[in-house]
């Protein structure tokens, strides 16, 4: 029989929850992630699936329109702005990641952003907050409906599903909308939700973000104009439950005057140091310690000397790549990623050009590559590992195997780090101006008056760096 | 991957004993041998003499009907609400029409739209087997876009026509991957899972996409498909056919700027859902042009039902089952049917949940259950578009009747549009029991409207708005639309 009310609950919990509620636990993991996901979307710009969505988005035209991150000229409607500066956060999978599974960030940031932009009256930096949070916890409720959402995908690409759900709740919020209003933003959203994980691995990938982020804006905007959808959309197998094979979902009890305890403080993410799916910082960090192994013990170390390179990994078909053609399947592929730290000793942000694709001596190395799925390797981000080992032409062989990679929930960036990260990616498109004003405005964003200025900075580009990448592609 | 590495590949492969999910991994297909590639072939390079004489009247049709019913749905509130919040939230930009709303013209993927949303939104559109809505897809994405070329090279009737057929040939062999799609659905909303991909197809033909862009066309639509059942029935059902419309242009669009999807998105692989992800079972077959002129559309095998009320499609049954007790009540005393002749009304129907509605609360719940249809005609011999006003939902004759509604699941009346019937089974306060059945309604492809009906329900629905010039123009515009050197013709009509 139906369970009743949950998601009235949903809808009465995003309206009653307020800033009172916000621990510093959240408020400090929060603020992290809204710096990566900026860090990440600056960088983003730069890309081809970006200028190919922001040329298609100029075609449309609105009074009021919103900024796009890292170009001072250009604005665009909201909803377009949403899109466009989601694609560019997911771009090169730079993003943060959740578990459950999930990219939470990028959904909502992008969408919350863009409309505050329009709204007539600034919210501050602690409204933005307490919206931004509302969106992940939406999100991370929903993902603990279904046993399915604990591993990694095979069906729906899990943004495109709870993304856009997170995004509509996030907007509701800061909109301000009643209790059934916000319960309609979410019945509207679910239709907008769902993309099959076969994009990911392509350029349509980062629109799996981008569009969870316009939608769900979209979503909680007809929500405030009076559109009404099935008011039990959670509540329901043929509603939101048709994303997932099982799916057993519960309310969310809020009580405005007492305490709330969010998800995110129990369950940290995971930031990137490399821009690819999160399965690959496993295999990286296995094959770079594998490869100090045998830098150790033998002298002149040549990679011509390895005859076979082996990789214990979780099974899953979309991270099981053995020769990438396009720089969005090497960042989905555990042979492409294990190969490019024995190479090069590193992986990072340029390991994925074109050119450092298709070097020969790295095809090489991808052609002695193996992959096993052992059955003790889970495919879940919380219980996974990855094993890389080398056999070389001596018949030596070198082991190693990553539990945690440092990055993971388990084992998080430092501060220092993560800062460092954004300073790295910001820099290719902001003045220094621009990117210390964002990190100190996201530093204390709970005590900002008004989050437009934080817009203000996202457009200070370095005037000289906004020619020469506009004419380049990456 | 070059073929040397390939044979260097191989003998080490049987040496190592190499995972058997890797090794099927290396024996991808060839790119050209994939469904997915197929059907970026078809849209690309099908011709109009393709088109036979049958599929290119069946296809006016469907192209007359979808207008009338669009420019009716521009006077409902849910077309309103769409039509402002595009308003609001985007500058004007005079490019594509706006049915209905004379000098109302939005950019091309808002057009799409909210004419999609004005096509589905009283439930009044046409519907195929296997089940879904087809034109309310595709010709708003059409129009629009067509409105969005430039005047020097507008599309003639001919080929809007063709990229109009493209669009609902799509679905339909989408729709023949999956048992499951032959049923009433359950879960997806099936034009919001094969629409998107009608428009995207359709849209990429008037774009002149080479056979890779309308396969990455298509991909692109498949990651904006599919919206839950749950939605029906609800004001947001509308929005399904809309949003596939719009985002199927979209899709186009960006295709047509070099963006790129999964080239096995049709394709079924395992680990890895592509359009499959929307289906249960799933068995791809490619779309094959063969090399003489000839294409057998599924248009010419299966005709389209055209509803001659706006309620969904299952109503239809039950209402003239329904109409024919009706007829013998009225027979036997007063002009009309009191509720207080009437003591309990059986309902033999499929079993389908979300058309099973003993009391609904609102026009679009009314538009979908069975009671309140079958009660509706049994009062008034027939249901029209008065059926489903905010007075005629709470007649209390109406409300007398349907306390009194019991619905049955016969084990030989599937849920599926080809093979159900409606039964009416009325006992009388005498105890006499009226009978009506309905294995095929007026409207059904079996039994379709005559064109002297579907035009007499276009005027009816076109002339509530378009002042009557403009009603019969379009009915000799459309009629006339594979002769036209230029659509502009039917362009400047809509509105």
């Amino acid at each position: 029989m139906l369970r009743k009310g949950i998601t009235e609950s949903f809808g009465a919990a995003i309206h009653a929850l307020n800033t009172t509620q916000l621990t510093d636990g959240v408020i400090n993991r929060s603020k992290r992630m809204m710096l990566d996901t900026l860090g990440v979307g600056l960088l983003g710009t730069r890309t081809a699936v970006f200028n190919k969505a922001l040329a298609y988005s100029q075609l449309f035209t609105s009074h009021e329109s919103s900024s796009v991150w890292g170009k001072s000229e250009i604005t665009l409607p909201p909803h377009y702005a949403a899109f466009v500066n989601g694609i560019a956060v997911h771009s090169m999978d730079f993003d943060d990641t959740w578990h459950p599974a999930t990219h939470p960030s990028g959904a909502v940031l992008p969408a919350l952003l863009a409309l505050a932009e329009t709204l007539p009256s600034q919210p501050s930096g602690l409204d933005l907050l307490l919206a931004f949070n509302v969106g992940i916890e939406v999100q991370g409720r929903l993902m603990r409906f279904s046993r399915e959402a604990y591993n990694i995908p095979e069906r729906f690409h899990p943004p495109s599903v709870v993304g856009v759900m997170g995004s509509a709740a996030a907007s509701a919020k800061l909109l301000g909308l009643s209790p059934a209003q916000c319960t309609n933003a979410l019945a509207i959203a679910a239709s907008s939700a769902g993309a099959p994980l076969a994009n990911a691995a392509t350029q349509t990938k980062p629109l799996h973000i981008g569009n969870a982020a316009r939608r769900g804006l979209e979503a909680a905007q007809l929500a405030q104009r009076g559109l009404e959808g099935n008011p039990a959309i959670l509540d329901v197998n043929c509603g939101f439950g048709v994303y997932y094979k099982d799916y057993s979902p519960s309310a969310m009890a809020v009580s405005a005057s007492s305490d709330f305890k969010w998800i995110l403080e129990d369950q940290d993410v995971a930031f990137k140091r490399i821009p690819a799916h999160l399965g690959m910082h496993w295999v990286v960090d296995a094959a770079l310690a594998a490869r100090a192994k045998l830098e150790n013990s033998v002298r002149n170390f040549d990679l011509s000397q390895i005859r076979h390179v082996t990789l214990r990994v979780p099974p899953s078909k979309y991270v099981d790549c053995p020769f990438p053609a396009t720089e969005h399947q090497a960042r989905h592929s555990f042979q492409f990623n294990a190969s490019c730290a024995l190479l090069d000793n590193k992986v990072t942000v340029s390991s994925f050009s074109e050119a450092q694709i298709n070097r020969p001596a790295l095809k090489e190395l991808l052609s002695k590559v193996e992959v096993e799925t052992p059955k003790d390797n889970l495919p879940s981000f919380d219980k996974m590992y990855c094993e890389v080992e080398m056999e070389t032409d001596q018949g030596q062989r070198y082991v190693a195997r990553c539990d945690t990679f440092y990055g993971h929930w388990r084992k998080p960036l430092s501060q220092k780090d993560l800062v460092e990260k954004f300073s790295v990616n910001a820099s290719s498109v902001l003045c220094t101006e621009g990117v210390e004003g964002v990190i100190d405005v996201t530093g204390n964003i709970e005590r900002v008056r008004e989050c437009s200025i934080l817009g203000s900075y996202l457009r200070m580009t370095s005037s000289q760096h906004e020619q020469l990448y506009s004419t380049r592609s990456l | 991957m070059s073929s040397k590495l390939q044979k260097t590949i191989r003998p080490v492969l049987a040496v190592r004993g190499l995972h058997k999910s890797a090794v099927e991994v290396l024996r991808r297909p060839a790119p050209e041998d994939t469904v997915t590639a197929s059907f970026g072939k078809f849209i690309s390079e099908v011709k109009p003499q393709h088109l036979s004489s049958v599929v290119l009247h069946r296809s006016k049709r469907m192209v007359l009907d979808s207008i009338g019913v669009g420019v009716i749905g521009s006077t409902t509130d849910v077309f309103e609400l769409a039509l402002q919040h595009c308003q609001h939230m985007y500058a004007p930009d005079d490019i594509s029409s706006v049915y209905g709303r004379r000098g109302t013209r939005l950019s091309p993927t808002l057009a799409a739209f909210v004419n999609g949303v004005a096509t589905h939104s009283m439930d009044f559109d046409d519907t195929w087997h296997p089940a879904t809505h087809p034109s309310g897809a595709v010709l708003p994405a059409v129009l629009a876009l067509s409105d969005m070329m430039s005047a020097n090279s507008k599309p003639s009737g001919l080929d809007f026509l063709l990229a109009f057929n493209i669009g609902i040939e799509i679905q339909g062999r989408l729709m023949r991957f999956s048992n499951e799609a032959h049923n009433i659905p359950k879960r997806f909303h099936p034009p919001s899972v094969v629409g998107t991909m009608g428009s995207a197809a359709a849209c990429a033909r008037l774009l002149s996409l080479d056979p890779s862009q309308c396969s990455h066309a298509l991909a692109i639509a498949t990651s904006l498909s599919g919206a839950p059942m749950a939605n029906a029935a609800t004001q947001s059902k509308p929005l399904h056919i809309g949003n596939a419309s719009r985002l199927g242009l979209e899709a186009a669009l960006l295709a047509s700027r070099g963006l790129e999807a999964s080239s096995l998105v049709l394709d079924a692989v395992t680990g890895v859902a592509g359009f499959n992800a929307f289906y249960e079972d799933y068995v791809p077959q490619p779309l094959e042009l063969s090399n003489d002129d000839g294409h057998m559309f599924l248009l010419e095998e299966q005709d389209m039902a055209f509803k001659r009320f706006p309620a969904h499609l299952g109503m239809h049954w039950v209402a003239d089952a329904a109409a024919s007790v009706h007829k013998i009540l009225v027979g036997f005393g007063p002009g009309t049917v009191s509720p207080a002749q009437v003591q309990d009304i059986l309902l033999r129907v499929p079993k389908s949940k979300y058309i099973n509605r003993p009391f609904p609360d609102s026009e679009h719940e009314a538009r979908h259950s069975f009671q309140f249809n079958a009660c509706s005609a049994l009062l008034d011999g027939e249901v029209t578009v008065q059926s489903f006003t905010p007075a005629a939902l709470r007649r209390p004759d109406l409300l007398a009747l349907l306390s009194r509604v019991r619905m049955e699941h016969p084990q030989d009346n599937p849920a599926n549009f080809n093979s159900m019937y409606g039964e009416v089974q009325v006992t009388l306060v005498g105890g006499d029991i009226l009978k009506g059945h309905c294995d095929t309604f007026y409207g059904h492809w079996r039994n379709p409207l005559t064109n002297e009906s579907l035009r007499k329900k276009f005027r009816n629905n076109a002339g509530a708005v378009l002042p009557s010039e403009k009603v019969e123009r379009l009915i000799d515009v459309v009629e006339e639309l594979d002769r036209l050197g230029d659509c502009r013709a039917l362009l400047s009509q809509l509105q």
